[in-house]
């Protein structure tokens, strides 16, 4: 028999395609080569944002960042900001990504220092980010970001997005290698696996939760600098939603929602379905309502599915002999 | 002790804070989440939680405001809510206890859901001049009191009959405590909460018809954040969110508290954009103190 984690890879493939198929099906402009470009533009930010999701997931405890959002909208607006008071850009960009960090760690603070449980820490960081991006703000953008900086993430290269070739794919590809190649990669598998054994074989949990915590934090950060280069300008409200269509693509792409379980690969596929699929419904002009629907139902979907693999995973376990 | 500190601080800046024109006001604000609150306080001494209550508000509101629009009398609107709230909530709790998906994931999907159904059903127009023959329950008032907190303490004190002495609530305590060991003792958990959260619904349901009642209109944004509130009200009243433990009028204080924050900084000139930040600095505060209260007992 398979792997279920091979099964689910295969599940998500079937499911992509099933997604395109409904494109096409849906308008006749899915089916061009300009799309691609236009989907992609979409992927690098929830790529992003559903990655640190996953890593967050992935060491257990169970863990979650519903701040995640608000922290990419905080950090446009300190790029933005920081621009505007003369930083250089590139220096502002390393800076964001420093307070992406730190913002992760003020979480990682309450969940880990604290053990404040992750849901409610991160909920009441979610009301305090994403009100500060707002107050700071009054609720307008920040704009002024000049054009040559807005080539990251709107230029093209062979009709692919610049920012995909040079800040998702490496990231994605980097993320992948630690996870199954390092002593890190064994280390965040085992602690969400069993957080007591991996204790007692050595794993220092929590500094390692810590540590994906802030990690999320500044990868909530780039994808922060991503929509800075893409719109221009810093929305406050870049973020919204964010938080939960994150969730959403880490649980459909496989990660189980208690850790221990999932794959970058998983995720990856799981942003291009989600990406598709609105994609797909805008050019049909089909209302933002069903969007949603589709959304919710995904997500409800795979755990359901995630579960079912599950169950079937402990049977295989009871019928091995003792 | 925290309300009486916030009343002293926005009394001493804003004259008017203090007037029985605005307590009342503030009352009128906080009469749909207060109810919802109870619920959730219900939902989270459960062990669970719904983060889709304002989904369910939102999608009663705009049953109620077709049903309005097709000359419904008031009594079959406010049969229509309550039912179409149950409804939604034991949908939320069959999911929950079928499909052993975590109640947070759960309700998040279902959360979109609603609002799609919201948006389908709307369409992007307001449902607008309702008539405003219900609108007693939040604006009247009956012996001096506004008829809102007549609302507040009668679905307070049920809840509290609730929870406190029928078995019902006794054994929605034990899930909380010990989901595990309530099973093995034969209590039926599934059905608990399956019944819990469609007692959510319905206050959502309820709340949607003092909403409309206040408001005499539907609006695309109805509900987006009264989860978070409800949620970050109940945890300020003392509720564990890992279940077992909360207390109805630690929730209610939650909601005035966090009601009279709002309203406190508009009064005192503070952008109202604040007010989100407030809550949420706030809520890390009561959590971290909770926090360390913990380690002191453990």
């Amino acid at each position: 028999m398979k792997d279920p984690l091979t099964q689910r890879l295969y599940f998500l493939f079937g499911l992509l395609v099933a997604a395109c198929i409904l494109g096409s099906l849906l308008s006749p402009y899915f089916l061009q080569v300009s799309t691609l470009g236009y989907l992609l533009q979409y992927v690098p930010i929830l790529g992003l944002l559903g990655l640190a999701q996953m890593l967050v997931m992935l060491s257990g405890g169970p863990g979650i960042d519903l701040s995640i959002g608000a922290i990419m909208s905080l950090v446009a607006l300190a790029v933005a900001g920081l621009f505007g008071i003369g930083t250089p850009l590139l220096l502002a960009c390393l800076i964001g990504v420093g307070l992406g960090g730190l913002l992760g760690a003020v979480n990682a603070m309450l969940v880990c220092v604290l053990k404040i449980p992750s849901l409610m820490a991160t909920l009441a960081t979610f009301f305090a980010y994403s009100g500060l991006a707002l107050a700071l703000t009054g609720g307008s953008p920040i704009g002024g970001i000049p054009n040559w900086f807005g080539q990251l993430a709107q230029g093209r290269f062979l009709g692919v997005p610049l920012h995909m070739w040079t800040v998702f794919v490496p990231i994605a590809v980097l993320l992948h290698v630690m996870l199954s190649q390092t002593r890190t990669g064994t280390h965040i598998y085992a602690a969400g696996n069993d957080e007591r054994a991996a204790f007692l074989s050595g794993v220092r949990v929590w500094r390692l939760r810590f540590a994906l915590y802030c990690f999320g934090g500044a990868l909530a950060g780039v994808a922060a600098i991503l929509t800075v280069s893409w719109f221009q300008a810093a929305r406050p409200d870049a973020g919204k939603g964010m938080e939960l269509l994150s969730v959403t693509v880490a649980v459909l792409g496989g990660t189980h929602i208690f850790g221990g379980i999932g794959r970058v690969m998983g995720t990856v596929l799981a942003v291009l379905i989600v990406t598709t699929l609105q994609v797909a419904l805008q050019l049909a002009n089909i209302a933002q309502a069903w969007q949603l629907a589709a959304i919710g139902m995904l997500l409800i979907g795979s755990v359901v599915a995630d579960n079912a693999v599950n169950a079937r995973l402990r049977a295989m376990a009871r019928r091995v002999p003792a | 002790m925290a309300l009486i500190v916030l009343t002293i601080i926005f009394a001493s800046r804003s004259e008017f804070f203090l007037s029985e024109r605005n307590m009342t006001t503030i009352l009128r604000n906080s009469v749909d989440l207060s109810v919802i609150c109870a619920g959730m306080t219900i939902v989270i001494i459960l062990g669970g939680i719904d983060v889709s209550v304002g989904g369910i508000l939102a999608v009663v509101a705009v049953l109620i405001g077709r049903a309005y629009q097709m000359e419904a009398p008031d009594w079959l609107v406010i049969i229509v809510g309550l039912s179409a709230g149950a409804a939604l909530g034991a949908i939320n709790g069959t999911i929950i206890t079928k499909t052993r998906v975590p109640p947070i994931v759960a309700t998040l999907g279902t959360m979109y859901i609603f609002m799609a159904i919201l948006f389908l059903v709307i369409g992007g127009v307001w449902i607008s001049g309702l008539p405003n023959t219900l609108s007693f329950l939040v604006i009247g008032s009956f012996l001096g009191l506004p008829v809102g907190l007549y609302v507040i303490g009668v679905i307070y004190l049920v809840s509290w009959l609730l929870l406190r002495l029928t078995p019902w609530g006794q054994r929605v305590v034990a899930i909380g405590c010990d989901e595990g060991s309530a099973r093995l003792v034969g209590i039926p958990v599934d059905r608990t909460k399956i019944q819990a959260y469609a007692l959510l619904g319905i206050f959502a349901g309820i709340a949607a018809v003092l909403y409309v009642a206040r408001m005499r209109n539907v609006e695309v944004n109805i509900g987006t954040n009264i989860a978070m509130e409800a949620i970050a009200a109940t945890i300020l009243g003392g509720a564990n969110i890992r279940g077992g433990k909360g207390s109805l009028i630690g929730a209610l204080m939650g909601v005035l508290f966090i009601k009279m924050t709002q309203n406190g900084l508009v009064l005192i000139g503070v952008s109202s954009l604040w007010e989100t930040v407030v809550i949420g600095g706030l809520l890390v505060i009561v959590l971290i103190l909770d926090a360390f209260e913990t380690r002191r007992t453990a």
